[in-house]
């Protein structure tokens, strides 16, 4: 897998103009570097689809640049962007979005193919990916025959398929119970810390914290402040840094979400740190 | 002769049957009037034939005589049926009353039919004696027929002449004129009832499935392959309609001629590749207004449609 830099910097989106004008981004920068996950919350209307759909190359900011490994994206001419999609980003949506009419591993499979591989190659390399996330007896049933959890995990089948750097999911767990929805975050998880792939989730979901490198907060089309979350070695939740309890241990800094697990740490560090 | 007036004195005849060539001359006469049945009045080209005439008379007889005398006539055996006609019945025939005595086919359109009478008796019912329509020329097996033709072409004054051939390629052409403006309007109507409805199946399929071509979009689908799926399903949906059509143009092709309605239906090759490449063109044409709307959809739908 290739691994990219996704990198906005000062970009607004503007619509209308004049008396009618509003401003759904603000002068908004973000890095993410290949493995890292970033969550960006913020309230109903912050302009996060907005953002969403800059960062996915679907929609071209008013003023700023999107980079994407050095090349600018945001100045590129419409008739690229598309093949940018196929093979940078994979999407993952609320809805989980499926073609109806096709399988699951049709479903995979005409994605593979839009992006120019050969109808047997494509379905090769999306049962492969199917089968990894567990969905090898469901290939070829419809949609409608898959549970919630199976359909979000085909989306993030077709979302892989093309062997993409960057994952952006709208509100992935959104219409999944809390099992399912937790079985999601450690599938994005793994994407990202076993893969090497970078995943920003935009969610209102404060369970995916839990999995985020870091927590972006988006209101009124802006950033109003940056939470930096990291795991706890002991008990393994998801915590903000600068809430957290901090010890330095052989040159690293570790986080603990509370006194216990410090101590705990403190007590048998090596039954912690493999 | 469709539609045309023609009146031969008989010195006309005698002239013709002097030319060298001719082997013997038919006159006959022809009116177009009705065949009554009853109430049903089919419409009819009657010829009136002499005595023994060697042509000019139906040249497939299914039942009965094949020559009309005095007081007689043979009708075409599609009308009789569907008026429940036998041998033996009377019709009325330029007003007077005819016995049936025979049964002919090949003799019917689909707008009339051909009946036969006596030269005597459509003499009398005309009131004019000695003077013909037409004259059929029956040429010595050694001639060949244009040749004749021109001879009594340059022969015999105010006369037009024209080979068995030629006659009918003049008919089919007079026939057809008439009809294509009417055959013309109904294809222009059956093929707009064709581009509506799959007109309107594929951009309601398209609009139906709007989110889904978003979707794609947005994950990086070239607009031309969208288009691609689009024609598809229009080619689908035409050659759908058109093998269904193909299907039921067999059967009632297998059917008409067992109800005894004077028509026929012929599938024919050049028919085929005609109305394949129409409905190549209304799937062409359907296509357009699904692929306006998918060039219009925006791939950020995807986030904001739900």
């Amino acid at each position: 897998m290739k691994t990219s830099t996704l990198e906005i910097s000062h970009i607004t989106k503007r619509y209308g103009s004049g008396a009618t004008e509003v401003v759904a981004v603000q002068d908004v920068s973000l890095s993410v570097a290949p493995g890292e996950i970033v969550l960006i919350m913020g309230p109903s209307g912050s302009g996060k689809t907005t953002l969403l759909s800059m960062l996915g190359a679907m929609l071209k900011p008013t003023e700023g640049e999107i980079h994407l490994n050095g090349d600018i994206i945001s100045a590129m001419i419409e008739n690229r962007l598309p093949a940018i999609r196929l093979h940078e980003f994979g999407f993952i949506f609320q809805d989980f979005n499926l073609l109806s009419a096709l399988t699951a591993l049709e479903n995979v499979a005409i994605v593979a193919e839009l992006a120019g591989v050969k109808g047997s190659e494509a379905r090769r390399k999306a049962t492969n990916v199917l089968t990894e996330l567990g969905l090898k007896e469901r290939l070829n049933f419809l949609p409608e025959k898959l549970s919630g959890g199976e359909k979000q995990r085909v989306a993030i089948a077709r979302a892989l398929v093309n062997d993409p750097a960057l994952i952006l999911a709208d509100e992935p767990t959104a219409n999944l119970d809390s099992k399912i929805g937790r079985e999601i975050m450690r599938l994005l998880r793994s994407i990202a810390k076993d893969q090497g792939r970078s995943v920003v989730i935009v969610s209102h979901d404060q369970r995916i914290k839990d999995i985020a490198d870091r927590v972006l907060w988006l209101e009124d089309g802006e950033f109003k402040e940056m939470v930096t979350m990291a795991t706890d070695p002991v008990c393994g939740m998801g915590i903000e840094r600068e809430k957290a309890i901090k010890i330095e241990w052989e040159g690293q800094l570790l986080y603990f979400c509370a006194q216990g697990c410090r101590d705990e740490f403190a007590s048998h560090p090596d039954q912690f740190l493999n | 002769m469709h539609m045309a007036s023609s009146s031969l004195p008989d010195s006309v005849r005698r002239k013709v049957k002097a030319v060298t060539g001719v082997a013997s001359v038919t006159p006959i006469l022809y009116q177009s009037n009705y065949v009554v049945m009853g109430d049903e009045r089919n419409l009819a080209y009657i010829i009136g034939l002499p005595e023994k005439a060697e042509i000019g008379g139906p040249w497939k007889v299914s039942s009965g005589l094949s020559l009309p005398g005095k007081g007689e006539a043979i009708i075409d055996l599609n009308v009789a049926e569907k008026s429940t006609v036998a041998l033996g019945d009377e019709v009325e025939i330029l007003g007077e009353e005819f016995e049936v005595v025979g049964f002919s086919e090949e003799t019917s359109s689909l707008v009339n039919s051909v009946a036969f009478i006596s030269i005597q008796d459509f003499e009398a019912l005309r009131g004019s004696y000695g003077t013909f329509s037409f004259l059929l020329v029956k040429v010595d097996e050694v001639e060949i027929p244009t040749a004749v033709a021109d001879r009594i072409q340059s022969q015999v004054r105010d006369v037009s002449v024209q080979t068995r051939e030629a006659f009918a390629s003049q008919e089919r052409k007079v026939v057809k004129d008439m009809s294509t403006d009417v055959i013309t309007i109904m294809n222009l109507i059956d093929f707009l009832i064709g581009l509506a409805v799959v007109a309107l199946t594929v951009y309601t399929a398209t609009l139906v499935r709007r989110a889904e071509y978003g979707m794609l979009k947005a994950l990086g689908a070239r607009n031309g392959h969208l288009y691609q799926t689009v024609l598809t399903q229009a080619l689908l949906s035409v050659a759908f309609g058109f093998a269904i059509g193909l299907g039921i143009t067999f059967i009632l092709s297998a059917i008409v001629p067992r109800l005894g309605l004077n028509m026929v239906l012929e599938v024919s090759g050049a028919s085929l590749i005609k109305v394949g490449s129409l409905s190549l063109v209304i799937a062409g044409i359907a296509a357009i207004l699904p692929i306006r709307q998918i060039t219009g959809l925006d791939p950020a739908m995807v986030f904001r449609d739900r």
